[in-house]
This record gives structure tokens, sequence and C-alpha cells, in this order.
């Protein structure tokens, strides 16, 4: 009898090792963390779900379609994409920010950021003569009399044009310690014109690969 | 001597067999397998005591196992299992300690 509970003590202590040490992570969540997990993992289901959908449409209309729907596709991805690039021209709805005043680089990043965030679809700066658009890879730097942007000195006053929603656009600048804030308490102003015709103009020449 | 060959085989057995834990019973078993630990320690320092009988081991072994489980399953059932659990295993492993040094006052004198 003591024997055969020995053995069943060995058997369930191996078990119980073997066992633990397969699914110990998820073993020792919290129920909190669990669900948080499944959450996570139902979000991630239904953006991949939504994306496969989207790609499954796509490849009907490349594959039913004739050859002018694909190349409609093909030439519409190549205008967004040269839209984020910066390699396309584009004209439309947004805000024009004039800038006066002091003004140094690192104010100007988290500008640019904060437009970013707010959804801005394309950015330029401008000074009176010169404009820079604004891509992944700009660079900003203090200059005597103003600021440079990925290699070009602009002159205070600058004027950065962005097309976005406006809605969302403007209250991003104007929170506190945003960019009309900053620009505000260096003695320095900012105007904000919201505009159906916003023309970004400059463009960034496609590197040769 | 026997029972010790038997824990062997025990461990021998499961390694080989690789036994899969049903679910319902993996909150359990752990918290068995440490009461089952606490009576096998018991019983060990019985023996040096001198004072050991089967029947007794038996039982005891037998009802700490199904109370440590059927605390845990109350802890479930009330919502504090994992509380429950591990008030389990640090009485269980305290009472373990306590042997082992009864134990080792017995082997080493010390």
């Amino acid at each position: 009898m003591i024997t055969v509970l020995f053995i069943v003590l060995g058997f369930t202590l191996t078990a119980a090792i073997s066992g633990s040490a397969n699914d110990s992570i998820l073993a020792n969540a919290r129920q909190s963390d669990l669900v948080s997990l499944l959450d996570d993992l139902a979000q991630r289901e239904a953006r991949l779900e939504a994306e496969n959908t989207r790609l499954e449409n796509a490849r009907e209309t490349l594959l039913g379609g004739d050859e002018y729907s694909a190349l409609n596709e093909a030439k519409r991805r190549a205008d967004a994409l040269g839209v984020l690039a910066g390699s396309e021209t584009i004209v439309g709805s947004g805000i024009q920010i004039a800038i006066t005043g002091n003004l140094t680089a690192s104010t100007l990043i988290d500008a640019i950021q904060e437009l970013r965030d707010a959804g801005a679809t394309a950015i330029q700066i401008s000074d009176r003569g010169l404009a820079v658009r604004i891509v992944a890879n700009s660079w900003f730097a203090d200059s005597p009399s103003g600021v440079t942007v990925s290699g070009t000195a602009l002159q205070i006053p600058i004027v950065i044009s962005v097309i976005g929603d406006s809605s969302v656009l403007v209250p991003a600048l104007e929170i506190p310690g945003g960019l009309v804030d900053t620009v505000g308490s260096g003695g320095g102003a900012v105007k904000i014109t919201e505009s159906e015709n916003v023309d970004i103009s400059a463009i960034v020449p496609l590197p040769n690969s | 001597m026997i029972p010790a060959i038997g824990l062997l085989v025990g461990i021998v057995l499961g390694l080989l067999l690789q036994p899969t834990v049903p679910v319902w019973l993996q909150p359990y078993l752990p918290i068995a397998v440490v009461a089952a630990l606490d009576a096998v320690f018991g019983a060990f320092r019985s023996v040096l005591d001198g004072l050991f009988n089967d029947r007794i081991f038996v039982i005891s072994f037998l009802s700490n196992v199904l109370v440590a489980a059927l605390i845990v399953f109350l802890g479930d059932q009330l919502g504090v299992g994992s509380q429950m659990s591990t008030g389990v295993v640090v009485v269980l492993t305290m009472r373990i300690f306590a042997n082992v040094a009864a134990i080792r006052r017995h082997l080493l004198k010390a």
C-alpha cells in the first residue's frame, strides 16, 4: 500500500513538473492579464481580417477587371505613395501657418511632429523665396537668420503649408505647450489660415536606386 | 527501502509516459504533490522517532492530499484560488521544513 502511494507520488510529481514546464507563462498569469492578452489578440485578428478583406478585394479587382482598372489601381497607389514620399506636388484643403519672430529648430521639429500626429498628409516649409518639402528623412538645424531645413537655409518669417483636416490640425498647434504657445512666449507670432487650396509645390527628387 | 524503490519507479514511469495533466486537475495537482511530500517527510520523521505506523501514514497521506485539494477547490469557488494555493503551499512548506529539521537532528545530531 505504502509502495503504491509512493509510485503514485513519483508519477504525479513528474506529471506536475512536466505539466507546469510547458505553459508556465500563461498558467501563472493573472485573470486580468489573460483578458487583456485575449483582447490584444482579438484586436489584432480583427485588424488582420480587415487587411485581408482589403487585399482580397484588390486581388479580385486586379484579376477580374481589365488592364485599365489594374493600371488605375497602380496609379492610385503611386499617387498616394508619391504624396507620402514627397515626390508629387499636391493641392488640397489644409492650413497655412505663418511664423514670425524667434523660431528654433527644436520648436519646429515639435510642431512638425504635432502636425504629423494630427494626420497631416503633406508638409512644406517655405520663406519668401525657397520651399522645402518635409518627408521622413528631413532634418532641421538652427542658423543665424532662421532655420536650416534639409540643407536649405530659410529666413524667418516662414510659412508652413500643411495638407490635412484643418479641424484636427489647428487644435494640435494651439494646445498648451504647442507651437503657438512656444513661439508666442518667445516674442514671436503665429498666424494660422485655413484654406481649400493649399499648394505644396516643393518636391523631393527620388533617389536613383 | 521498498517505498524508495516505489518512488523511483513512479518517477521513471512519469518520465517514460510523459502524462498530460487534465485541465481540471491542473490547479490541484501541484498542491496535492506538496501535501503528499509533507506526509512523506512526516512519515520519515516518525520512522526515526520509532513511531511509524502504516495505517496512520496511509490515512495521513490520503487525507493531506484530499484536504489540500479541497481547500484550493474551495478557494477557486470563492474567487481566491491563487491566494489559497499560496497559503496552502506556505503552510505545507513550513511543515516540511519542521520535519526536515527533526530528521536532521536525528541523523546528524545537529
